[in-house]
């Protein structure tokens, strides 16, 4: 009896520990190369750390977020970043549950499709960079070449801020709409036949339908695609990289590759800190928008 | 109705050639001699095939190198990922603890905190640490993914405590349960971390810019972005190495497509 109780005890005493340890090794990452990161950018944020700073940086409080807030070039980066989220969040929402729909459609070979579709994903934003840049750069690149082909003249592709910037939004569009599909595929499929049975009794049109039952239901699914395409979009840095290089005359230069630049190439640690301090309040606000905006459509 | 179909078809194809016509060409492209790759009437497939560019890259910049070093990465930094998120994934779906609440909403915090948001600290931490320029700070800390912790909790949460109890009464150590018992039995949500992680740590441009210096070090994606603006206009090498970086993406998708999918849906999955 009294080995009964003790080992009783001992798995109870178990039971607290060993969750600790099947979990050490992945705290302990996230403790070093995350949450540690986090504190030493917020303490960093209120220093003059350089990247050649070796003793410990000095103190000056509040000034590098004052020099930010009149630095023209991050402000210029920051809202062309804002910019960019605002302008491809809806169209990357629009193509993907567009696709999405006719996914769901009677469609032989509908993997196939979904295959083909969902295949630019798995590129990395480097090589669609390259992609985009290989087809739409120069006067002899494949665009232009199909431009010429057609009766007109050559267009200014990439060395025009303009069509930089929308080359920017497209690539995007292009390369993640087959992963926000997916995410509708699942959620339109998960939505009740026999809802669209009932409004088909009461004589609703397609249109109907897809507004007072398909749209409703897609609530769960928009919110984590507008979350997910925002927090993407804000960290865009890798596709521009091969695209435009942020290029030309900065058209295409956003916060990432701002920050970056401050940090590595003009060793400014502390100012650049700041900046991402700034960005990530930021991308929160943006985050609780969508859930605040999500949440009042119910109340509607 | 009958209209309607044919409609559904002709948009399907339109999107089939939007999505495939760039893949496609930039392939084709990596195939042309350079006097086609400039012409200034560059036709979609090359008249003259040739594989000279894919020579010329594995000379040039050590592309054999990069891609070596890709794949170490990739590989080593999957092989982690799978052991420790599903040790992770596992304390949370089966064990009652005073934290466990809280070590959750830690961990799905940190998603809300990108890692462009702190590659300025985490080049002094790499540095502290001594893993600056070494390919164990690809390969370590990326493998610790809050997406991954939750896909496999949410997966071990299926598995009847049951067999767990049951195993414990028999004297088998925790070890031992995990390693007999849930792994095996995770075998489906282990596939779809596993290769959701090889194509992160794959395609990853972001950890490799922040933690390598030397050339010698570079991944393939690195090496790709870096030579972009050095080889100026010289394209050949990049345009056939971008071609052979598409390649495990390519086999890896055909074969786990189905995983892909599923991955997808039940995580919204973020690197």
């Amino acid at each position: 009896m009294a080995k009964k109780v003790q080992s009783y005890r001992s798995y109870i005493l178990k039971q607290k520990i060993v969750p600790y340890l099947f979990l050490g090794p992945n705290l302990l990452i996230f403790s070093i190369f995350i949450i540690l990161p986090a504190i030493i950018g917020i303490y960093y944020s209120f220093t003059d750390m350089t990247l050649f700073t070796f003793d410990s940086p000095n103190f000056i409080g509040l000034a590098n977020y004052q020099t930010l807030i009149h630095d023209e070039d991050f402000i210029a980066a920051l809202w062309n970043t804002i910019k960019l989220v605002v302008v491809t969040v809806p169209i990357m929402f629009t193509t993907s549950l567009l696709v999405a729909v006719l996914l769901v459609q009677p469609l032989k070979a509908k993997g196939v499709f979904r295959a083909i579709y969902y295949w630019p994903v798995m590129i990395s934003a480097v090589v669609v960079g390259i992609i985009w840049q290989w087809i739409l750069a120069g006067n002899f690149g494949l665009f232009n070449t199909i431009v010429k082909s057609l009766g007109f003249d050559p267009i200014d592709t990439l060395i025009n801020p303009k069509f930089a910037w929308w080359s920017v939004v497209f690539a995007i569009v292009w390369s993640r709409t087959g992963y926000y599909m997916i995410v509708f595929v699942a959620a339109l499929l998960s939505i009740p036949e026999s809802l669209y049975e009932a409004a088909e009794m009461d004589g609703a049109n397609k249109l109907q339908k897809f507004r007072h039952i398909t749209y409703p239901s897609l609530k769960a699914a928009r919110l984590m695609v507008f979350i997910l395409v925002t927090m993407e979009i804000f960290k865009i840095y890798p596709l521009v990289v091969t695209l435009t290089g942020g290029g030309p005359f900065d058209s295409t230069q956003f916060t990432v590759q701002y920050i970056y630049e401050m940090a590595f190439k003009k060793y400014q640690v502390g100012l650049a800190s700041s900046m991402s301090v700034i960005m990530l309040l930021i991308v929160t606000i943006f985050t609780a928008l969508n859930f605040f905006m999500s949440k009042r459509g119910e109340n509607k | 109705m009958k209209k309607m179909t044919i409609a559904n078809y002709i948009i399907a194809g339109i999107l089939v050639f939007i999505f495939l016509m760039p893949v496609i060409y930039i392939i084709s492209s990596s195939f042309k001699p350079i006097n086609e790759l400039f012409s200034s009437k560059p036709t979609f497939f090359p008249i003259q095939w040739t594989i000279a560019n894919y020579g010329a890259a594995l000379k040039r910049g050590e592309f054999g190198r990069y891609i070596f070093n890709s794949f170490i990465v990739a590989v080593s930094s999957t092989f982690i990922a799978v052991i420790i998120n599903t040790m992770s994934g596992y304390a949370l779906a089966k064990f009652r603890f005073k934290f466990d609440n809280v070590i959750m909403l830690v961990i799905l915090s940190t998603i809300m905190l990108p890692l462009e948001v702190i590659m300025v600290p985490i080049f002094s931490v790499l540095k502290f640490f001594g893993l600056y320029n070494s390919l164990w700070a690809l390969i370590i800390p990326p493998a610790a993914t809050p997406t991954g912790i939750f896909l496999m909790r949410q997966y071990l949460l299926t598995i009847p405590d049951e067999i767990i109890q049951s195993a414990r009464i028999d004297g088998a150590s925790e070890f031992r349960i995990f390693f007999s018992i849930i792994l095996p039995n995770a075998k489906p949500a282990i596939a779809t971390l596993a290769i959701f992680s090889f194509m992160w740590r794959w395609n990853d441009y972001v950890w490799p810019l922040i933690a390598i210096s030397s050339p010698k070090k570079y991944t393939l994606q690195l090496a790709i972005a870096n030579f972009t603006g050095e080889f100026g206009t010289d394209y050949s090498s990049i345009l056939a190495m971008s071609a052979i970086s598409m390649i495990p993406m390519l086999i890896v998708f055909i074969i786990f497509q189905r995983q892909f999918v599923q991955g997808t849906v039940e995580s919204g999955m973020k690197g």
